[in-house]
């Protein structure tokens, strides 16, 4: 009587189930069958119903974090127009308090020193607009020089002066070291000066 | 500014008239290089920047201020004259500390131990030539000595331009074949800084003569190889060994040495 209900309902699956009243022997169980039915699974959470908030506490938040933004922009900027101190440039302090005992006795000079370094001064002045008119007419010779060259090239063929005119990029940065006041010694291993090391130590 | 364009524009229709006219180049293109080394050390001061170096010195001591160094001097003074009068209870220690006179007498002692490096080298010593590390205190041309035509000169670097390079390139070129590729020198411009023109003695390939453009370089390291003749001088040498014509056309782009 069980089985037979059992069978109906399999029969309904089977693809050409009313034709045929044999059923395979082997479908039917002789366990007692679980008369619940399992629920689909889903793969997902249910949607959680969304809270519906206040505009205006929305809009005092979102003004509150703008307020809070340009307060620091302006703090910023504020500091901007404030320039780093920098250490070396500022007088110690305990130089300030020394400044009595660190100046020196007032040298009173002679009118003959005071006249001697005047005119010091004003041959110094005529010797520098010597040395500089000198350098002006090197640099003018040096430049004709050029310009004559370029002109003959010019004369002798354009496609070479075109690449001689191009300016020369590798030059670009240009650095150049001495001269030095001593010759250098070969293979000298400066030793270091005296120095206070800083640096901060890491290890425990 | 009209008269400008217009002489510009003349200056332009000259040059073309002047390469309309000229047939055929019947000229070399030599490239010549004018390799310098500039002064290692200072050159000296002449006795009018001793005097006025000496004026701005004193100027300076007299605004100065004291340094810690004096002050700890005259500290040093006053303790001395305490101990002579042994009028007060002092303190050993402090007085057996270091006097800023000790420290320097250890100085100048230190400063007189010390070796400077000569001025005068060992090239200057032997009259060598070829060896750059002479005149340190002189600008120095690097010159080798050439076949041109029959006989052997002395001047600068030179060689035959070659088609498809530029005159900086042939340049290039010409200091490695001449001098190898140790020599390591610094090309200022891609233009040429000097000219010098020189006819042969008779027509060569159908060329009368040669111009030469010179490049300058400045020299950075290295040395030259060897196998090659190549000496460097100051400017007088260069005076007496470069021949007349050439050494004219050579000055024109050299700065003139101050002393």
């Amino acid at each position: 009587m069980f089985n037979w209900s059992v069978l109906k309902q399999l029969s309904r699956l089977s693809i050409c189930a009313a034709a045929k009243a044999q059923v395979n022997t082997r479908l039917i169980s002789t366990n007692t069958t679980l008369q619940f039915k399992m629920t689909e699974p889903l793969c997902a959470e249910p949607l959680k119903k969304k809270k519906k908030m206040d505009p205006a506490i929305i809009k005092a938040r979102e003004d509150r974090r703008r307020k809070k933004l340009e307060k620091q922009i302006r703090r910023l900027q504020k500091n901007a127009r404030q320039l780093k101190s920098i250490d070396e440039m500022e007088v110690p302090l305990h130089i300030l308090d020394e400044m009595g005992k660190r100046k020196r006795p007032p040298v009173k000079l002679s009118s003959e020193v005071m006249e001697a370094r005047a005119l010091l001064q004003k041959e110094w002045t005529q010797y520098k607009r010597e040395e500089y008119m000198n350098s002006v007419a090197q640099i003018d010779r040096i430049m004709a020089a050029q310009r004559r060259a370029l002109d003959k090239l010019y004369e002798e063929s354009e496609e070479l002066y075109d690449e001689a005119i191009m300016p020369d990029l590798s030059l670009i940065p240009y650095s150049v070291r001495g001269p030095v006041a001593t010759p250098p010694i070969k293979d000298y291993a400066s030793p270091d000066g005296e120095f206070i090391d800083v640096s901060k130590k890491w290890d425990n | 500014m009209f008269l400008k364009t217009v002489l510009q524009e003349l200056r332009h229709s000259q040059r073309i008239l002047i390469r309309g006219l000229s047939t055929k180049p019947s000229w070399d293109i030599i490239t010549g290089v004018c390799v310098e080394r500039l002064p290692v050390v200072t050159p000296p001061l002449n006795a009018m920047q001793k005097k006025y170096k000496e004026m701005l010195y004193t100027i300076e001591v007299e605004n100065s201020l004291k340094s810690d160094h004096e002050l700890r001097h005259d500290n040093d003074k006053i303790k001395a004259e305490l101990l002579k009068n042994e009028s007060a209870d002092i303190d050993l220690d402090v007085v057996s500390k270091i006097t800023a006179q000790d420290f320097e007498d250890a100085a100048a002692e230190e400063f007189a131990n010390f070796k400077f490096a000569d001025l005068v080298t060992e090239a200057d010593k032997t009259g060598n030539k070829a060896s750059i590390e002479r005149c340190l205190q002189r600008h120095l041309v690097l010159v080798t000595s050439l076949k041109l035509g029959k006989d052997t000169k002395t001047i600068l670097p030179q060689g035959k331009w070659q088609e498809g390079e530029t005159l900086r390139q042939t340049a290039e070129r010409i200091l490695s074949e001449h001098c190898g590729s140790d020599l390591k020198v610094q090309f200022l411009s891609n233009a040429p800084c000097g000219f010098y023109k020189y006819k042969y003695p008779s027509e060569i390939e159908g060329k009368i003569g040669a111009k030469v453009f010179f490049y300058y370089a400045n020299y950075k390291s290295g040395g030259v190889s060897e196998k090659v003749k190549a000496n460097w001088l100051t400017r007088t040498e260069l005076i007496e060994t470069l021949p007349d014509k050439y050494r004219k056309s050579v000055e024109e782009f050299l700065i003139n040495e101050p002393y």
